[in-house]
């Protein structure tokens, strides 16, 4: 800067230069003030769609006010149910269309994993700028939903006519003091069994047994089959989805736990807790050991690799639509104190202050249809939870899985077992049974000195949630 | 003009210069690291520390295994996949017929994501696999060999350990194969005039001059190393639990927010320090 006549080539870049850089940090400061601004300021400056919405929000005139004009309305449906591909494309192109043809509301459905859903909402919720109008999820999900307040009071809507739900759903669907959800779909798991495996029955069990859940259908039964099978053909033939993502938890505290101890939780280190555990390890023996990967076990059955699995109704019911001639579906074992089962329950809930309440409420009263039940149970393998559908079944898989869940149902020592309402500690939950099923099971540790410990934690996690231990605890 | 001078000085210009770099560290970098702290160690407005409790403590926690195999396989895949790279570098060093097509298929892993490695190679080695099926047919094995499972777990390490070094040698080979072309191929022909064997060559010559990107691609490789997730997620699940596959864990099947991000705050640590080794070691190695 001292002459003029420095101003030579490297110089002038360097101004360019200068001057580029000013012109970045300008424009990333404006869009970072107008950013916060928008932030702070009001919810009326978004996208377009959300302007449209957020009239209606600011002004409290009744949602329905909106729905009446011709505005085309569009509804965000989140759902961590019917998520894999080919479940979407069922939602997406055969159960919605008939309900866009006949309200002209359009929906949009958004599968989601649990976490998601939980962060998406809570993100919208604290924002204040909700755009999901409908959830789909498990009980225990809309329960933790439910306890943060993040749900409206469905019984503002009223009642949904000509259909009726089994009494336990409705008790169910009240949390909090509201009604949380409408019960939509339910499901359970079930024992699906390789025609094969049926050559190498034990002596004294049959078919029939096995298929109806006689008496003589016992988890020593299943043993003993299983060592036969072992025996004949040197393939481990049991098959439990123990990976990370499986839902073998819920075979341990579900099934395994009530049948044995009577209960999921307040016996978890009884004596007969350890007779189940020990029973368990013996069990797995004869176990695929490839199992601790497994997620869902219609691919192990499909290619053979296991001959006797446990799993969720939509889990394995690609097994059973490929094959139907090959498969079938049995109520579990019993134990010594009776068949413990657990019922799955997925509700619709409408998040608080969501746009287009009133365009969720009319998509939830055709989502509960009994016909629109029968499609999806049809399709997709979920069970109708109103009442009167499953009679009207057509010939082929789909009996073979509604008579298996019917034949589970009316076992007469059934032992009903409903997945605990924990919020947040649902997760520390099913983990402490892994961790138990870890222990004992593949790390050889004793039954007595794991599971005081873990009691302890099971017991303060209710304690931190304010919840009561689950049916059939009481 | 006073403000046209204030940009002439040079350290005002240098602020200038560097402050979108810095606007990008503040709002992609240091937020986030931030945030993380808070989410980690803040609670209700208040210090806790639940999480670390959690970690170190809780019968839930597989922390220090996950510790323990993120290590071991970074100690078993960098080294190999550094030397398999090497080997291909010396062996690609001259041209011949053929030799783009060899560097495609080589690179070829780069293009897939980790997740689809995992895939394959879990499809490939499962009991019903190609491979069992492969040495079945052969008659070299009776029964099928089962990679997975709690019980096979060195056999699921492995499995890892190939799919690792299966998906990943490309990048460090791509980034010491660049470092390669730049070398002047007169200092070869000047060595062999000499009469260099192929070790002084390879000793002397070209390990000193891709040490650089050597450099670059020992740290790439092991920032990436202590990340190690969707193979290990999909071949093992969490019979072998690595570092970021807990962190997941905590957050999708624990809804743990604080436990996830002291894992990560853990991975960045050790990403942290072991960057700052690599670089230290290599410029001392480098000046000497």
């Amino acid at each position: 800067m001292s002459s003029r006549r420095s101003f030579r080539r490297g110089e002038a870049t360097s101004r360019y230069l200068l001057v580029g850089a000013a012109i970045v940090v300008v424009i990333i400061l404006l869009a970072l003030g107008y950013y916060f601004y928008s932030q702070g300021g009001a919810e009326t400056t978004t996208s377009p769609e959300a302007t449209g919405e957020a009239g209606t929000a600011t002004e409290t005139t009744s949602p329905a006010a909106t729905e009446t004009t011709t505005e085309k309305v569009t509804l965000i449906w989140a759902s961590t149910q019917l998520v894999p591909p080919t479940e979407q494309q069922f939602v997406k192109e055969e159960l919605l269309p008939p309900f866009t043809q006949e309200t002209g509301i359009d929906v949009e459905f958004i599968g989601m994993s649990y976490g998601d859903l939980n962060v998406r909402l809570q993100s919208e919720i604290e924002s204040g700028k909700v755009t999901i109008s409908l959830i789909a999820d498990l009980h225990g999900g809309l329960d933790l939903y439910a306890s943060k307040g993040w749900l409206e009071d469905l019984s503002k809507f009223g009642s949904l006519e000509g259909r009726e739900f089994p009494q336990v759903l409705e008790d169910y669907s009240r949390l909090y003091g509201i009604k949380a959800y409408v019960p939509w779909l339910t499901a359970t798991y079930v024992f699906v069994v390789n025609k094969e495996a049926f050559k190498y029955l034990p002596p004294g069990l049959t078919e029939e047994d096995v298929m109806t859940g006689s008496e003589k259908w016992t988890y020593d039964a299943l043993l003993e089959w299983a060592k036969n099978i072992e025996a004949a053909t040197g393939q481990k033939p049991l098959g439990f989805p123990a990976g990370p993502k499986g839902l073998f938890h819920r075979f341990l505290h579900g099934y395994l736990y009530p049948s044995f101890t009577g209960a999921q939780v307040k016996n978890f280190d009884s004596p007969e807790a350890v007779q189940m555990w020990n029973y368990l390890k013996e069990l797995w023996n004869y176990v695929h050991p490839q199992s601790t990967v497994y997620e869902a076990m219609a691919a192990p059955l499909l290619n053979g690799e296991v001959l006797i699995a446990w799993d969720h109704t939509a889990r394995i019911k690609d097994a059973i639509v490929q094959k139907p001639d090959q498969f079938v579906v049995v109520p579990a074992p019993a134990g010594p104190k009776g068949r413990g089962y657990i019922l799955v329950i997925v509700g619709l809930a409408i998040p608080k202050n969501a746009p287009h309440q009133e365009a969720a409420w009319k998509l939830i009263e055709y989502l509960t249809r009994p016909d629109v039940q029968r499609l999806i149970l049809e399709k997709v393998g979920f069970f109708p939870a109103v009442s009167g559908v499953a009679e009207k079944l057509p010939e082929g898989p789909l009996k073979i899985l509604a008579q298996g869940v019917g034949n589970q149902l009316n076992t007469p020592d059934s032992l009903v077992a409903l997945i605990p309402s924990l919020g947040e500690k649902g997760g520390d939950f099913s983990n402490t049974y892994r961790e138990a099923f870890k222990a004992i099971v593949l790390e050889g540790k004793d039954p007595q000195q794991v599971l005081p410990e873990l009691k302890q934690y099971l017991l303060s996690l209710f304690q931190q949630a304010g919840a009561s231990l689950p049916p059939p605890d009481e | 003009m006073p403000l046209f001078s204030l940009l002439q000085d040079s350290r005002v210009k240098a602020w200038l210069l560097l402050s979108p770099t810095i606007l990008y560290l503040t709002v992609f970098i240091a937020y986030p690291i931030v945030d993380s702290f808070r989410i980690a160690f803040v609670k209700n407005g208040s210090l806790s520390f639940d999480a670390v409790d959690f970690l170190l403590y809780s019968p839930l926690s597989e922390f220090w295994s996950a510790l323990k195999y993120t290590f071991l396989l970074a100690i078993l895949v960098i080294p190999t996949e550094t030397l398999l790279a090497l080997t291909a570098v010396i062996l690609l060093f001259k041209r011949f017929r053929g030799r783009d097509a060899v560097i495609y298929v080589l690179v070829m892993p780069l293009a897939l994501s980790d997740l689809a490695a995992g895939l394959i190679w879990y499809s490939m080695l499962t009991g019903k696999g190609f491979l069992n099926k492969l040495l079945l047919n052969l008659g070299l094995i009776s029964e099928p060999i089962i990679f997975f499972g709690y019980e096979n777990r060195w056999l699921t390490f492995l499995a890892v350990y190939l799919a690792e070094v299966w998906r990943s040698t490309a990048i460090v080979f791509v980034i010491l194969f660049a470092g390669a072309q730049l070398i002047n191929r007169e200092v070869f022909e000047a060595a062999e005039v000499f009469g260099a064997s192929f070790y002084v060559k390879l000793r002397h010559i070209l390990i000193p001059m891709i040490k650089p990107s050597l450099q670059a691609a020992l740290l790439i490789r092991t920032l990436f190393a202590f990340q190690v997730f969707a193979v290990v997620w999909i071949l093992a699940g969490r019979d072998i639990p690595v570092l970021a596959g807990e962190a997941y864990y905590s957050i999708v099947e624990l809804h743990k927010y604080d436990v996830a991000a002291l894992y990560a705050i853990v991975i960045a640590l050790l990403s942290a320090s072991i960057g700052l080794i690599y670089i230290r070691v290599f410029r001392e190695t480098l000046l000497r």
